[in-house]
């Protein structure tokens, strides 16, 4: 038992719940900024106290069991949602990875657990459990169409996803999220993996929207086709802890994105390796926080620019578009470790491979209809 | 790195006290939350028409197909990460077996590529 893990343990799930109130908070403002509306503004200062008066909601509205539900699942459901993609975020360091001595401080619940980026895809992917389980105990059609299609969509960009950090982790060769963190600090801006894998990101940045079932990839809850899909049935509490669940995947996605191509806490100047300045922790926290808010904000904005796509476009895309472009991602950074040539070849590499293949894609399909 | 069972040590603590979060909110709106159960609100919600039957109907066979293709390849995935970190880690396969190493998950990857053209070709992921 030490002190350490528990205060971390207890402060990361406190900090999960205030972030995820306060992101909903975030992502109705950024959609009323988008509609050219005021967004929430009664509860305090520009609304600011809009998600405490949200939870005190959720909490004291009725627990509503519709009669129709397997009772035991459909109360699992939501409660998966939440264990499991707070689970993830345990191997998710969120500040600086280079302390001197991580007995006394540190930023991760466990550390040094040389599995960690395969234990977050184990763990999140679980998450569909909780959409399948949810859609089938409401027994309500809406739900159970929408659970099948998330199911679908949730395992086929799994593989996309897998494959495109595999590009990663040959390059780096660890699975341990602090050590590829500290692998690019140490070789500075340079050291980005975004440099040498932006098609990985690319892809990994598709596969994880549809992951987390954020637009374009929403179909499991498309309103005007399904009205809330899985979560058809589900009032109060239970509502609510499908959506900490989902926001709780956005942040971590959100981190794992920095942490793995964009150089995590590092900041050229401001926050370099082993830079221990007065105050050089909280810059790299900030740092951190700061890269994984922008890109929180991208994924709100994503939502409020592009279209939905259609089933069938969806899935074709998982299977024909981003699994051979991760393949041939995987296959190039093989080659270039293999014969220790310059990573920098990547580069135009991955720029060659985005650009050639929807092209052939484009072409065969004209020729044949078989694709 | 430390590959010992005490790293999971803190891994345990935090996933009960996960479970002891989730099952403290769903225990406290239970407590909180007055139940006032009506017949009309116990219904499915179907936009306001009546249901017709049970919802747990049969459903289209390609959610099956795609479900074993997943299986397919997420195994081969299970293999390639700790292929990836044994072979690039940096205290990894002594330089003899690289070539080999290589070679072999070309091999594998090639037989991969295999069965997916021929999956592409079969129309396995088309979806109409």
């Amino acid at each position: 038992m030490d002190w350490l893990t528990i205060g971390l343990i207890i402060f990361v799930i406190s900090w999960l719940q205030i972030l995820c109130a306060y992101l909903i908070y975030l992502e109705r403002k950024v959609a009323a900024w988008v509609q050219d509306r005021k967004g929430p503004n009664r509860v305090g200062p520009w609304g600011l106290f809009q998600p405490i008066a949200d939870g005190l909601k959720f909490l004291f509205k009725e627990q509503v069991v519709p009669a129709h539900v397997h009772r035991f699942l459909y109360i699992l459901a939501p409660s998966i949602a939440v264990i499991t993609t707070m689970l993830a975020f345990a191997v998710v360091p969120f500040g600086p990875t280079d302390v001197p001595d991580p007995r006394q401080k540190r930023f991760i619940i466990a550390p040094n657990l040389d599995i960690g980026l395969l234990f977050i895809f184990a763990i999140a992917s679980l998450n569909v459990y909780s959409i399948i389980l949810g859609g089938w105990a409401s027994n309500n059609k809406y739900s159970l169409l929408g659970s099948l299609r998330s199911a679908a969509q949730i395992i086929s960009y799994e593989i996309p996803l897998a494959l495109s950090v595999l590009g990663v982790i040959v390059l780096v060769g660890s699975l341990n999220l602090e050590h590829l963190l500290n692998e690019q600090a140490r070789l500075g801006i340079g050291g980005w993996l975004i440099w040498y894998q932006p098609l990985g990101w690319l892809l990994f940045f598709a596969s994880a929207l549809a992951e987390s079932n954020r637009l374009p990839f929403d179909l499991p809850e498309a309103e005007q086709e399904l009205v809330g899909g899985y979560h058809t049935e589900y009032s109060g509490m239970k509502f609510a802890m499908f959506f900490l669940g989902e926001y709780t995947h956005v942040t971590t996605v959100s981190l794992l994105m920095v942490i793995l191509y964009f150089g995590g806490w590092h900041f050229p100047f401001v926050a370099e390796f082993n830079a221990n300045y007065p105050g050089a922790t909280g810059v790299k926290v900030l740092v951190l926080w700061t890269k994984a808010s922008l890109v929180i904000l991208v994924i709100m904005l994503l939502r409020w620019t592009l279209p939905r796509f259609r089933f069938d476009q969806l899935m074709h895309l998982a299977w024909m578009g981003l699994v051979p472009l991760s393949l041939l991602n995987l296959l190039s950074v093989m080659i270039v470790r293999h014969w220790s040539l310059s990573p920098w070849l990547l580069l135009p590499c991955s720029v060659i491979i985005l650009t050639a293949i929807p092209l052939l894609h484009r072409w065969k399909s004209r020729q044949l209809d078989w694709a | 790195m430390a590959t010992e069972l005490s790293a999971w040590q803190p891994l345990g603590l935090y996933l009960l006290a996960i479970l002891a979060f989730v099952l403290g909110v769903l225990a406290l709106a239970h407590l909180v939350a007055p139940p006032r159960p009506r017949p009309i609100k116990d219904m499915p919600y179907e936009s306001g028409v009546d249901p017709l039957g049970d919802a747990r109907l049969r459903f289209d066979i390609r959610y099956y197909l795609i479900a074993v293709l997943f299986l397919l390849f997420d195994v081969e995935l299970l293999f390639l990460y700790p292929w990836a970190v044994a072979a690039y880690a940096d205290n990894g396969l002594p330089v003899a077996l690289r070539d080999a190493a290589f070679l072999g998950v070309l091999v594998f990857l090639g037989l991969l590529i295999i069965g997916y053209l021929y999956e592409w070709a079969k129309g396995g992921f088309r979806w109409r």
